[in-house]
């Protein structure tokens, strides 16, 4: 298998959670690829470390979806970037992968705290 | 270079790059404030982002369009490659090109003939021709009115059955006579073959037996030509051969009629000036006369709708039994191979053509196969690299096939070119003749889909399987050790020497064929036909389509004889209505006098009606009795000439002068044997002939002249002396016999001609095959040879050893090819003539031809590897 094949199975298996942790960095206000790299670090506490090979695929895609819309600007540092913005779409998007989300938080929830006379019974 | 501008992939790329590069400038910029020095910050910000091309590669695949950027990348990609070498490109798409064209040739001539059977007919395919008794080539029409009257109306598989009859007549009328192509059809007949006229109308079914309605169709190309297109010509009355006759309609553009390769011009109904109410009415002899073409109902198969025409045949027989001797079985055939007309012939000759022409392409594709291998090998180092670069093996193998396809698809374009050209060349080998043929090859969407279909096949073939091989190569080891791993490995080495192989092995059997073929055209030129060919000139007069009485036919025709004969530089003078070797003959049934045939025995005999001194004229011996005198006229007993194989079967053992012969239902007496002589075609087997006196029973006119000099000189002369006689005598086809009898061969002109060709681009490419793969492996072995030399190999080993190479492969090739020839050769064993299908001298010939080409081709790279310095060859890598 090749360097390639293994970031393709990287972002199928963050595709759900690494789209909405996008989207969500975006209500907070348009960002550039490199400052949606920073706030989900920043916001983690240096937990999430998202990989370019799978943010600029996922970027590109939720574009092309029409959650996200893109435009070319100054950042502060006089650095032209290209900046992401959550559309309309993206935000019910959004609601709905936190929906699920929480769906499956809860699940996964619900089998790890089991009270213990429903294990055994 | 812009290849898809309009899909913005130049842009949306660069805008890519622009993104990653600010992504990279940020992280710096941010490490930089966090004190870190310029040079590490940058490398740290590298490092962190990761392999930049690779998250380009995979960002680009979201941009959707999927296949379509790549592909176009990969498609600019091959064609920088193909750029890079233009030896080998316009080379390997020549030769492409020669084997795409060589195999949409014969395709479209298949297409304009069997494919195309009736011009203009719907659906062809449910057509099918009718036979009675055996079927042969070149058939007289099989059925009279009545009978085919009957199949018509009592059959139960057929949605209508059309008939007809051509023959030449003229046209009269206008300013100059001109002969034309006419033909008796059956009232529905364009309605069976379901054309739709475009001015007027078609005849009636009520027409069809009520005579003395003289109403004609037009065929477009005549109302374009002799009437000038005239919009208003229907209901107009025009003249042909001196009778008025009204025009009811035109026929469609490019509709000819229903006999394939055969033109007819203008058609009437069965009896027109109800002069040949005794043909209508008869069910034998003369008035056996028509051909039948049948479509079938919807769903129901050939076999169904013989056996169901055998039963209402069978009715009829038992009805009129004396009207039917011999064989009366009723044999169903598609139009691409019906007996009458030309496509029986095209169906024994083209499709053979067709596979010759499948091998060639296929032989190309091995021969560029090998090139393109050694040329992926020694691009394996390029490979190796963006191999290591993240590209997977299926996008270099894409990438190498997508070569090979640009290349096809260019060689398929010029082969389209070419092909629009020489599918007109069919018509060029036949040699002028007496019937109106319109052979030739069409260019219609069929050709251009094989060709598509052939050019990507071989794109594939020529494509694919090098660049799976060269893709396997592990990169590491390409990389480490380009000079150990000695022509790619010995992977490739045993796929190159497969494909050398696989080139001798076919170029053989097409060698072979193509030998056997010339040697067939040798034999039959050289063949003696039994009559004189040389210093014999004939001229058709159109005596019996011009409009004379009988009476007056007689009298022009003893008129004729009388001038011709006069002329200076003419030594006999005769008439007859039949040249042999032209693909025509005329047969009937004829029984013994007394003799019962058994049930379905066909009695059928070819006959010629010949004047006196005929046989003098074309040096044909008189074995027994006399030839035919001035006597043997209308008032005299009917009398007969019969060959020795009519002899034979009619009297084995026994005198047949004075024996009786019934045909037509009249008794004709044997007054004379001549020595058999060929009929058709050099390679047929004898068929029995009868001579009948042509001032008896003759009916068509054509004079025969024995000419001192060349006969083409006294042409004119002939010409006008019957023009003396009456200047509206319609005169036509002279030439010399010699040119008449060439259409006998020509069928085995096209296949010599053509195998001859393919087998000759066949030498080139197995030669050129093994000369490639030789020097290139011998060029790889450079360093093992200089060691060997160094180590006290004699040039004489040296040479060895690189011609036993080559001469291994050619071996196993030969041994291959051998065995696929002797398989091969027993489908066209029925083409040849004087010449076994397994002839050892040309095997052994085309064994040594073959044999003696390959050793050349691997002497000079084996002459090379010998003279090299073994001190500079051992240094070379």
């Amino acid at each position: 298998m090749s360097e390639k094949d293994q970031y393709k199975n990287r972002i199928e298996l963050l595709q759900g959670t690494l789209d909405m942790l996008i989207l969500q960095t975006l209500q907070w206000g348009p960002q550039h690829g490199y400052g949606i790299v920073q706030a989900l670090r920043l916001r983690s506490g240096d937990v999430l470390q998202v990989e370019t090979g799978s943010l600029y695929p996922a970027l590109h895609r939720l574009e092309r979806q029409g959650w996200v819309q893109s435009e070319w600007k100054q950042s502060e540092s006089k650095q032209k970037a290209r900046y992401y913005r959550i559309t309309a779409k993206g935000k019910k998007q959004l609601a709905s992968d936190l929906d699920r989300w929480e769906q499956i938080v809860e699940a996964i929830g619900s089998v790890m705290y089991v009270k213990p006379e429903e294990s055994a019974s | 270079m812009k290849w898809f501008p309009g899909f913005g992939f130049q842009r949306r790329n660069r805008e890519l790059k622009e993104e990653i590069d600010a992504h990279l400038q940020m992280a710096i910029a941010d490490r930089v404030a966090r004190g870190e020095a310029e040079e590490t910050a940058r490398q740290a910000a590298a490092r962190e982002f990761g392999n930049i091309l690779l998250v380009q590669d995979v960002t680009r695949q979201m941009w959707g369009g999927g296949w379509f950027e790549p592909l176009g990348r990969d498609v600019r990609y091959a064609l920088r490659q193909l750029r890079k070498s233009p030896g080998f490109t316009i080379t390997a798409t020549a030769m492409l090109a020669v084997a795409i064209c060589a195999n949409s040739t014969v395709f479209s001539w298949i297409d304009g003939t069997m494919l195309r059977p009736i011009p203009g007919a719907r659906d062809t395919d449910d057509l099918v021709s009718l036979q009675r008794g055996e079927r042969n080539f070149s058939p007289t029409p099989p059925f009279s009115y009545l009978d085919y009257r009957d199949l018509r109306e009592q059959n139960h598989t057929f949605a209508g059955i059309l008939a007809y009859h051509h023959d030449w007549i003229t046209l009269t009328g206008g300013a100059l006579p001109e002969r034309a192509y006419i033909a008796n059809v059956s009232a529905n007949y364009f309605d069976v073959l379901g054309i739709k006229p475009v001015l007027g109308r078609f005849f009636l079914s009520e027409e069809e037996t009520r005579p003395a309605i003289p109403n004609v169709v037009l065929s477009y190309s005549l109302w374009k030509t002799r009437y000038a297109a005239d919009p208003a010509i229907v209901g107009k009355s025009i003249e042909i051969a001196r009778h008025p006759v009204t025009v009811i309609g035109v026929a469609p553009e490019g509709v000819v009629g229903a006999m394939p390769g055969i033109r007819e011009d203008l058609w009437v109904t069965l009896d027109p000036l109800g002069t040949d109410v005794w043909r209508m009415t008869h069910r034998s002899g003369g008035a056996v006369w028509l051909n039948v073409i049948g479509r079938l109902r919807p769903g129901v198969s050939r076999g169904q709708a013989a056996q169901d025409l055998d039963t209402v045949m069978h009715n009829i027989v038992a009805a009129f039994p004396d009207d039917h001797l011999g064989d009366n079985r009723i044999t169903l055939d598609p139009m691409w191979r019906s007996p009458f007309g030309a496509n029986g012939y095209m169906a024994a000759t083209l499709p053979i053509l067709l596979a010759f022409a499948a091998v060639v392409l296929l032989l190309t594709s091995a021969n560029l196969a090998t090139l393109t291998l050694v040329r992926f090998v020694s691009r394996r180092r390029e490979l190796a690299i963006r191999q290591s670069l993240g590209a997977n093996r299926i996008q270099l193998v894409r990438q190498m096939v997508l070569e090979g396809v640009v290349l096809s698809i260019v060689a398929g374009a010029v082969a389209l070119v070419l092909t629009s050209w020489t599918s007109k060349t069919f018509a060029w080998f036949f040699p002028a003749n007496s019937n109106p043929l319109i052979l030739n090859g069409s260019m219609d969407h069929k050709v251009v889909i094989g060709i598509a279909v052939s050019s990507l096949l071989a794109g594939m073939l020529c494509g694919a399987l090098p660049a799976w091989r060269s893709a396997h190569a592990p990169a590491i080891e390409v990389l480490k050790a380009e000079s150990a791993s000695i022509s790619g490995g010995s992977r490739n080495r045993k796929l190159l020497s497969g494909l050398v192989v696989a080139q001798i092995a076919l170029s053989l059997p097409l060698l072979v064929c193509s030998g056997l073929f010339l040697r067939t055209l040798r034999n039959l030129a050289g063949a003696n036909p039994g009559f004189e060919q040389d210093h014999i000139l004939t001229a058709s007069v159109g005596l019996n389509i011009a409009g004379y009485s009988h009476d007056e036919e007689q009298v022009i025709r003893h008129k004729i004889l009388d001038r011709v004969s006069a002329l200076p530089g003419v030594k006999v003078a005769s008439l007859t209505d039949w040249i042999p070797m032209t693909l025509g003959h005329k047969g009937d049934d004829a029984y013994p006098e007394g003799y019962v045939p058994h049930p379905h025995e066909s009695l059928q005999v070819y006959h010629a009606e010949v004047a006196p001194r005929y046989f003098e004229s074309l040096h044909i011996p008189i074995l027994e009795g006399r030839e035919f005198t001035p006597d043997d006229d209308e008032k005299a007993p009917r009398v007969l000439i019969v060959d020795q194989t009519a002899a034979r079967r009619y009297w084995p053992g026994q005198d047949p002068l004075g024996k009786k012969l019934r045909i037509w239902g009249g008794l004709f007496t044997v007054v004379g044997v001549a020595r058999n002589s060929t009929h058709i075609f050099v390679n047929e087997s004898p068929e029995p002939i009868v001579y009948m006196s042509f001032f008896q029973v003759g009916y068509e006119t054509i004079v025969q002249v024995k000419t001192e000099g060349n006969p083409v000189d006294l042409a004119p002369a002939v010409e006008n002396a019957i023009h003396e006689i009456d200047t509206r005598l319609p005169v036509f086809d002279v030439r010399p016999m010699r040119e008449s009898t060439q259409m006998a061969s020509s069928f085995a002109v096209v296949q010599s001609a053509l195998a001859g060709m393919f087998a000759l681009i066949g030498l080139v490419l197995a030669v050129t095959g093994i000369y490639g793969v030789v020097a290139y492996r011998t060029q790889m072995r450079t360093h093992e040879i200089g060691v060997r030399m160094a180590l006290g190999a004699s040039r004489v080993d040296v040479l060895r050893l690189v011609l036993l190479q080559g001469l291994w492969l050619t071996g196993m090739g030969m041994a291959l090819g051998l065995a696929f020839a002797l398989g091969l050769t027993r489908f066209i064993a029925r083409l040849l003539y004087g010449i076994g299908a397994n002839d050892p001298v040309t095997v052994v010939s085309v064994v040594m031809l073959l044999g003696a080409m390959s050793l050349l081709a691997c002497y000079f790279p084996a002459h090379r590897a010998m003279r090299r310095n073994p001190v500079s060859a051992i240094r070379e890598l």
